[in-house]
């Protein structure tokens, strides 16, 4: 009982058919004309790797979705050249020098290309403007940075945690400082009079120097100084109380070397000894009667009739106090 | 068996007319220019082979098949000129037992007899519509079946059941559809009594479409041979039977044999 | 008088055979429309079919919905180990099931059960002429066979799909619970975490035009069934294999349509 297709149900049916398929592949396709209803402007770039980016990945600016990668090319020896689609409502935004580079969206998401930079005094990219590309490291670099990092990293804590059980252990000199809370005191004491007493010693031997220099004048001197028998016997009186004089100065130094480093002993003599504190005083006073004794001797020296030509040239040369310390410096 | 008829038919008062009625299916015509007049209270059995579109008759008559060309009047209503709803009123007054009975197995015996009493008049209660189809069993001489299922029946049975499920709305008209094909004699001659009473009880016209003769003779008050396309003999079964016409007797010497 | 008529054909038997279907489709579906807003309404018969479709279907729904929520997990767990995002589990499941997998799955199935079962049903009434005896009864078979059906199926799949998409969560829930041992509640929160309102409903809609689908397709293949038993079993093959074909496009337009609206 089936009643044959007429003409007019084929017709019917044809165009059913029609409005069907189109309906269908309208909806199919109109989300991806979307797009295509944005106006779009290409620009190009040039990259020495890509990274694996694809035709079709997003392009960001600003953190905000503008376009897409249209295509890739090779380009010259080894280049990609990378064709982007960008919307043209941000072009006024993508200043001509800006740059671009490639990303990651998200840590295993796709590659995204991103345009960054730019400043005002340029102006918008125009069709067909080439943005330069800043080398930026690829994952893999990164991997590789990290993968150094961490074996420093290891090499580091290994150091330190050999050092750390050191100190936990009480070895070495900070172990001990670490350790032993009177040794601590007794160096920071120490230290401070130790600070003191270096001011005083390089006092004392700026004096000394002067001294030296006064006596070393070039050969000249001591000549003429030996053939002053008089003066001579009191100059070596002298020159024997200099000597002592730095004899002692020796012997305090090397005191103070070592109260340096036994702190223990040597400091408490040094310094909070009243009596050492006396003999130093002394020393000074005694260095200071002696230079003045030296001062007269020479005085005498000068005003001797053999030496009295010598003293009057020398006057002459030392008027200029900057010869005076060249001279003191020879 | 008593062959028994004592209708008067009154030829002035027809419930079906059918005039120049063509139906063709794809390149094969079907009928071609059928003339027919069925009375009040009158039986007509038309006879002929299998495919020669005597269903596709009463099909149009009820309007599931739209005729080609021709009138088909019904109850002085047009078929083809009716809307669903006109088509649908004048369905209620005819009664259409189909070839395998066409019960709704999905239904028992109750529910298949109630169904198109509920669909049909909203206003009855459940208890109402139960007696009336427990009535039209007890006619049919089912009373016992009433809560079985379909598939639980005998051919007869089914039969008698699709009878009476037309019966319950009471039509004016009967179409039946090879009501005995499938049955062995016993129950072929209980389900013509059953035809006959039907029309005595409910004075109503029917068309008989059957290849069995004895069916055919025993139910009808006329018979029509539809040979064809066309209905070659209407007349008393014995005119047709006795007639020279060389296909006419072809079909009888050929049911004779079988 | 008429002879025999030469038929000629617009473009061929097959392709004026198809075209002329598709002009019997659209009418089919017009007329449901046009009967789904006429009296009488058959509320019985609709409320009958809709326990046929889903009181039915239950079972094997529950089946496999948590069948699916197991195998799914259990799928997806290596992957999301990888990146150590085992925790992500329940929302990613969340995302699938209620989103694609509860739909589409309790769609199939019923296209395979309830779909078939119409096709067979109709097809056999068409066959053994209970359409027609409906018909001849002056009852519309259109509107109190197909209309009731089609609705049935359009209210009860996705209901149907909201239950096979939680049981199919609670199958998820299950596996999740013997790896992680999480509470049912802190799944359930985390897998509808990311699940907005917008999401359900288009899954809803989903299963609606599902639902709609596989009623009607059921309906116009049993419907118009021919050639004796052998086209009820035609009937309710065709149902079930147009009903899935046309599940799969709809998939696409729908999905396509909701992201539009997500991102407008």
């Amino acid at each position: 009982m089936n009643d044959s297709p007429n003409k007019h149900a084929v017709i019917v049916g044809l165009f059913i058919f029609i409005g069907l398929s189109f309906l269908l592949a309208g909806i199919l396709i109109v989300g991806n004309l979307r797009e295509t209803f944005n106006r779009k402007m290409e620009i190009v770039s040039f990259f020495d790797d890509v990274n694996g980016l694809q035709p079709g990945n997003n392009v960001w600016f600003s953190g905000l979705k503008i376009g897409t990668v249209k295509s890739l090319d090779f380009f010259g020896k080894s280049q990609v050249e990378v064709s982007l689609n960008i919307q043209s409502k941000a072009q006024k935004y993508i200043r001509k020098n800006a740059k671009v580079k490639i990303s990651n969206d998200g840590l295993i998401g796709n590659k995204i290309l991103v345009i960054y930079g730019g400043t005002e005094e340029f102006p918008g990219v125009g069709v067909g403007d080439t943005l330069t590309v800043e080398k930026t490291f690829s994952s893999e670099d990164m991997v590789n940075t990290f993968q150094e990092n961490n074996k420093n990293l290891l090499a580091i804590t290994a150091n330190v945690k050999t050092i750390t059980s050191k100190l936990a252990g009480g070895e070495g000199t900070i172990g001990k400082l670490l350790k032993d809370s009177s040794l601590y005191q007794s160096i920071s004491i120490a230290s401070k009079s130790l600070e003191g007493a270096s001011l005083k010693a390089n006092e004392l031997m700026g004096s000394l120097a002067a001294y030296g220099s006064g006596l070393n004048k070039k050969g000249t001197l001591a000549n003429e100084l030996t053939t002053d028998t008089i003066l001579f016997k009191s100059l070596k009186a002298s020159v024997l109380t200099l000597h002592q004089i730095t004899d002692t100065a020796s012997a305090f130094i090397s005191t103070l070397k070592l109260a340096g480093s036994n702190p223990k002993t040597a400091l408490g003599v040094l310094l909070y000894n009243e009596e050492a504190g006396t003999q130093l005083k002394e020393t000074m006073k005694n260095a200071k009667s002696s230079s003045i004794k030296l001062d007269d001797d020479l005085e005498a020296v000068q005003h001797n009739f053999l030496l009295r030509n010598f003293f009057r040239k020398k006057a002459k040369y030392v008027k200029e106090p900057r010869n005076q310390v060249r001279e003191a410096l020879k | 068996m008593q062959i028994f008829k004592p209708h008067v038919i009154n030829k002035e008062e027809s419930v079906i007319s059918i005039t120049g009625l063509y139906k063709s299916f794809d390149d094969l015509d079907v009928l071609k220019g059928i003339d027919f007049n069925l009375y009040k209270a009158e039986n007509v059995a038309v006879l002929g082979k299998s495919g020669s579109g005597k269903s596709v008759l009463i099909k149009i008559i009820v309007g599931l098949l739209k005729p080609d060309r021709g009138e088909v009047v019904v109850l002085g209503k047009h078929v083809n000129q009716l809307n669903r709803k006109e088509l649908d009123d004048l369905r209620l007054h005819i009664g259409f037992s189909f070839q395998n009975s066409a019960l709704y197995d999905s239904m028992n015996v109750l529910q298949n007899l109630t169904f198109p009493l509920t669909m049909n008049r909203k206003n009855l209660t459940k208890s109402e519509a139960n007696d009336a189809a427990e009535e039209i069993l007890d006619s049919v001489g089912l009373k016992d079946k009433l809560n079985q299922m379909p598939s639980d029946l005998s051919g007869g049975q089914r039969k008698r059941i699709g009878i009476a499920r037309t019966l319950i709305l009471k039509p004016q008209i009967m179409l039946y559809d090879e009501p005995t094909s499938g049955l062995d004699p016993v129950t072929s001659t209980e389900i013509i009594e059953l035809i006959n009473e039907v029309q005595q009880k409910y004075n109503t016209s029917s068309i008989i479409i059957t290849h069995d003769l004895t069916c055919a003779k025993n139910t009808s008050n006329r018979i029509a041979m539809l040979l064809d396309g066309r209905f070659l003999k209407i007349g008393k079964f014995d005119e047709v039977f006795d007639t020279d016409d060389e296909q006419v007797k072809g079909f009888f010497n050929y049911n004779f044999i079988q | 008088m008429m002879n025999k008529k030469v038929r000629k054909y617009v473009f061929s038997k097959v392709l004026d055979e198809y075209f002329s279907g598709n002009h019997k489709a659209y009418r089919f579906i017009a007329l449901f429309f046009k009967e789904l807003f006429k009296r009488p309404f058959h509320l019985r018969e609709v409320i009958n079919q809709c326990f046929e479709v889903g009181l039915k279907s239950l079972a094997l729904i529950s089946l496999t919905g948590f069948i699916v929520g197991i195998v799914f997990t259990k799928q997806s767990r290596p992957s999301l180990e990888e990146f150590g995002a085992t925790s992500w589990l329940p929302s990613l499941i969340g995302i699938a099931i209620i989103k694609a997998l509860g739909p589409l799955v309790t769609a199939l199935i019923c296209a395979g059960k309830v779909g078939s079962s119409i096709g067979a049903e109709l097809g056999s009434m068409r066959v053994t002429e209970q359409i027609d005896a409906m018909e001849v009864s002056a009852i519309n078979p259109f509107k109190y066979l197909v209309v009731t059906r089609v609705v049935a199926t359009t209210i009860t799949i996705p209901v149907l799909a909201l239950y096979c998409s939680f049981v199919a969560l609670y199958g998820s829930y299950l596996n999740v619970h013997a790896e992680e041992t999480s509470s049912l509640i802190s799944f359930y929160q985390s897998a509808f975490k990311t699940i907005n309102f917008l999401d359900i409903a288009i899954s809803v809609v989903k299963t609606i035009v599902y639902g709609f689908t596989i009623g009607i397709v059921g309906c116009y293949k049993g419907f118009n069934a021919t050639q004796g038993t052998r086209g009820v079993g035609k009937a309710a093959n065709q149902a079930v294999v147009l009903a899935m074909f046309l599940i799969f496009i709809e998939e696409v337009i729908i999905v396509q349509i909701a992201n539009w609206i997500r991102y407008f």
